[in-house]
């Protein structure tokens, strides 16, 4: 199916159109005045995938969506969709559409003439009735059929939010960009919706680009999570390998929660390393990088992985309960070291059934298994 | 203190209250009420004269504010796009032109085209093949025209820039985004969000050339608007005629000016 006008040249040549990655980005900086938005970023999204950008306000993503779109033009470096160099091509010409943070749909339009908008503008034109026909089709994936004649300020944020889906949709773009979609919502509305993305996107397999700072909607939603950092790309992989293998502390704290000890490294060996904190206590952990003896890092372990016991085992450390959160199906206790502070423990429903529930106040003993732990680089 | 605020309402609406008063005065003298009547009502508008001048001001008034709309609304596209000193000496300009006195526009208006003028019409007579035809510029229509346009634009740039600048940029990149090109996002998006405002500035653009004295003072030449019609017959004495006139003129202003306010006042939330 023909989906939208390509720029000449692109649609031209089927083979590169179906081998290429959908599009992809190549040592692309941007640069307002002074201020460096994206730096060096290079990064290839393929078909039908899920990625998100993560990271703090800031950072860049915006930049690197509109970059996608067409409202910025790279500094250096080129941007690519179907394989073709589009650096220059208009945000009219490109085969993509976004969702804006703002939704901003047209105020003085209903919503299906919002929705129809960009059938509207192709040329040669489209039949009416085939417009009508993939209009009520957009309405009624996003569950809005029968909103068809309202005008979009009498409807709620989430249901703008719909027609804001529904608007780009629509169009069947190559690349569909979202620039925090949710950001707007309440909390439950935003977790609905977030299924709702996430549905969409397979029953569409349109391409899908997330920008959110928030790491749970990255994680819960992404195939693929950039996170960056001050215009930068810092890491890349699936949910499951930023959690598990980070590569950064920076990595490790913004995408889910660790807690994190200072030391210096004594011996490597293979892929773990020993590591002595500043209280002289030595801790094995896995390498994530090659190290130096001497080299400052920082060793990470996640809440869950830590075992809270109230016996004293063999490497286990005394701590004492600082507080307790009941968090459901988990319960969060901060507990405090002498000489390591505050650290966080999430345990598990069953262990609290079996018995091992703590007070504040209570002594208890951590486990840190040497699997659990990762040396990570200090940045 | 709340008698002082009737008194400056008093001062301010006395005098027109009295005109709209003696407008209805069946006898002939303007400063005694003899009965109520509305036959200075009809007299005005079976005077020749006056439906005259009443014309001449509707059509300068309907051309000026139509000119000062389309450049208006243009300028104020265009200035939406500059960036940096340029578009603050642009501003500057537009709100110094709103400010200038009518008198200063007046004299100045008169003086640029008696001088312009006075240097093309020789060469037109020269130029023209049979020299006795030859047309000769004047004042007229067309100074009248150009002078309340030029005033009036400003006031369009104003309003127009006002709604533009309250558009998020959003909606022009989310139809940019949408496939439209920079017309269509004009022509789609753009014009039919900003028409309240074009259609407000042409409203107050229209009241004022209408009722504007002093700029046509000047540069009417031999034309009679309105306004010119009621200086010259005050010379003569104000009858009840021309307090009936006042007082529609008055009337047609305000239902104008307020329309242009409720367009304003609803953009405002939506
Ligand atoms: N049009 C612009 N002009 C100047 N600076 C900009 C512009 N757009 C973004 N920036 C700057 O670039 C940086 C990255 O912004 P952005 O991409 O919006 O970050 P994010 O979306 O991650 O919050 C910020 O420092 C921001 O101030
Ligand atoms: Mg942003």
């Amino acid at each position: 199916m023909n989906v939208s006008p390509a720029p000449a040249g692109l649609s031209s040549d089927r083979f590169r159109e179906e081998t290429a990655p959908v599009a992809e980005l190549r040592a692309v900086t941007k640069r307002f005045g002074d201020v460096t938005a994206a730096k060096n970023l290079n990064l290839t999204i393929d078909r039908g995938e899920f990625l998100s950008f993560l990271g703090p306000s800031g950072c860049g993503k915006t930049t690197a969506l509109r970059m996608l779109a067409g409202f910025e033009q790279p500094t250096e470096g080129d941007v690519l969709i179907d394989g073709g160099i589009v650096n220059d091509s208009p945000p009219f010409c490109r085969p993509v559409n976004m969702v804006f943070q703002s939704y901003a749909l047209f105020p003085h339009l209903t919503v299906e003439q919002n929705i129809s908008y960009g059938l509207k503008q192709r040329r040669p034109r489209m039949d009416r009735s085939e417009i009508s026909r993939r209009v009520a089709r957009a309405l009624d994936t996003v569950r809005l059929a029968g909103f068809e004649n309202r005008k979009t300020f009498e409807m709620s944020g989430g249901q703008q939010q719909r027609v804001a889906l529904a608007r780009a949709i629509v169009n069947e773009p190559k690349l569909l960009l979202l620039d925090e979609p949710l950001a707007a919502l309440d909390r439950k509305l935003r977790k609905e919706m977030q299924i709702e993305l996430q549905d969409l996107q397979r029953q569409l397999g349109i391409t899908f680009v997330l920008v959110t700072h928030d790491q749970e909607e990255a994680l819960s939603l992404s195939d693929r999570i950039c996170v960056m950092r001050a215009g930068e790309v810092v890491q890349m992989g699936t949910p499951r390998d930023l959690y598990d293998d980070p590569k950064t502390k920076y990595v490790a704290d913004f995408v889910g929660t660790s807690n994190f000890f200072e030391g210096t490294v004594l011996s490597v060996k293979e892929d773990m390393a020993q590591v002595e904190l500043a209280d002289g206590s030595r801790f094995e952990g896995r390498a994530s990088d090659s190290f130096r003896e001497t080299e400052t890092v920082c060793l990470s372990i996640r809440p869950e992985q830590i075992r809270l016991t109230g016996k004293a085992e063999d490497g286990a450390i005394e701590v004492v309960v600082q507080n307790r959160i009941f968090l459901g199906e988990h319960t969060e206790y901060l507990v405090r070291h002498s000489s390591l502070g505050n650290i966080i423990v999430l345990a598990p429903r069953q262990a609290e059934l079996a018995g091992t529930a703590f007070n504040q106040g209570d002594r208890a003993w951590l486990n840190l298994s040497r699997e659990a732990m990762l040396v990570l680089r200090q940045d | 203190m709340r008698v002082y605020a009737i008194c400056v309402y008093l001062f301010l609406y006395m005098p027109i209250a009295i005109i709209a008063l003696f407008s209805f005065n069946a006898g002939r003298h303007a400063s005694q009420l003899q009965g109520f009547s509305v036959q200075w009502y009809g007299r005005a508008l079976k005077n020749p004269f006056v439906m005259d001048a009443l014309q001449t001001s509707l059509m300068v008034a309907l051309v000026s504010a139509l000119l000062a709309s389309v450049l208006g609304t243009l300028t104020a596209i265009g200035l939406q796009g500059m960036r940096g000193p340029v578009r603050v000496i642009f501003d500057g300009i537009i709100y110094i032109a709103i400010m200038i006195p009518g008198i200063v526009i007046g004299i100045a208006t008169l003086i640029a085209l008696v001088t312009v003028f006075d240097q093309i019409n020789p060469w037109l007579a020269a130029l023209w093949p049979e020299a006795s035809e030859a047309p000769s510029l004047s004042m007229g229509m067309g100074s009248l025209i150009a002078a309340h346009t030029m005033f009036t634009m400003a006031l369009v740039v104003v309003i127009v820039r006002a709604r533009l600048s309250s558009l998020e940029r959003d909606l022009a990149e989310a139809s940019a985004d949408l496939y439209a090109t920079p017309f269509g996002t004009f022509w789609q998006i753009t014009l039919p969000l900003i028409a309240p405002a074009i259609l407000a500035g042409f409203l107050l653009s229209f009241t004022f050339s209408f009722d504007d004295f002093i700029i046509a003072f000047f540069v009417a030449g031999s034309e009679t608007t309105l306004p010119i019609y009621i200086f010259s017959s005050i010379r003569r004495g104000v009858t009840p005629e021309i307090n009936a006139i006042g007082t529609m003129v008055m009337l047609a202003s305000l239902i104008l000016l307020i329309i242009a306010q409720l367009i304003l006042r609803r953009e405002h939330k939506a």
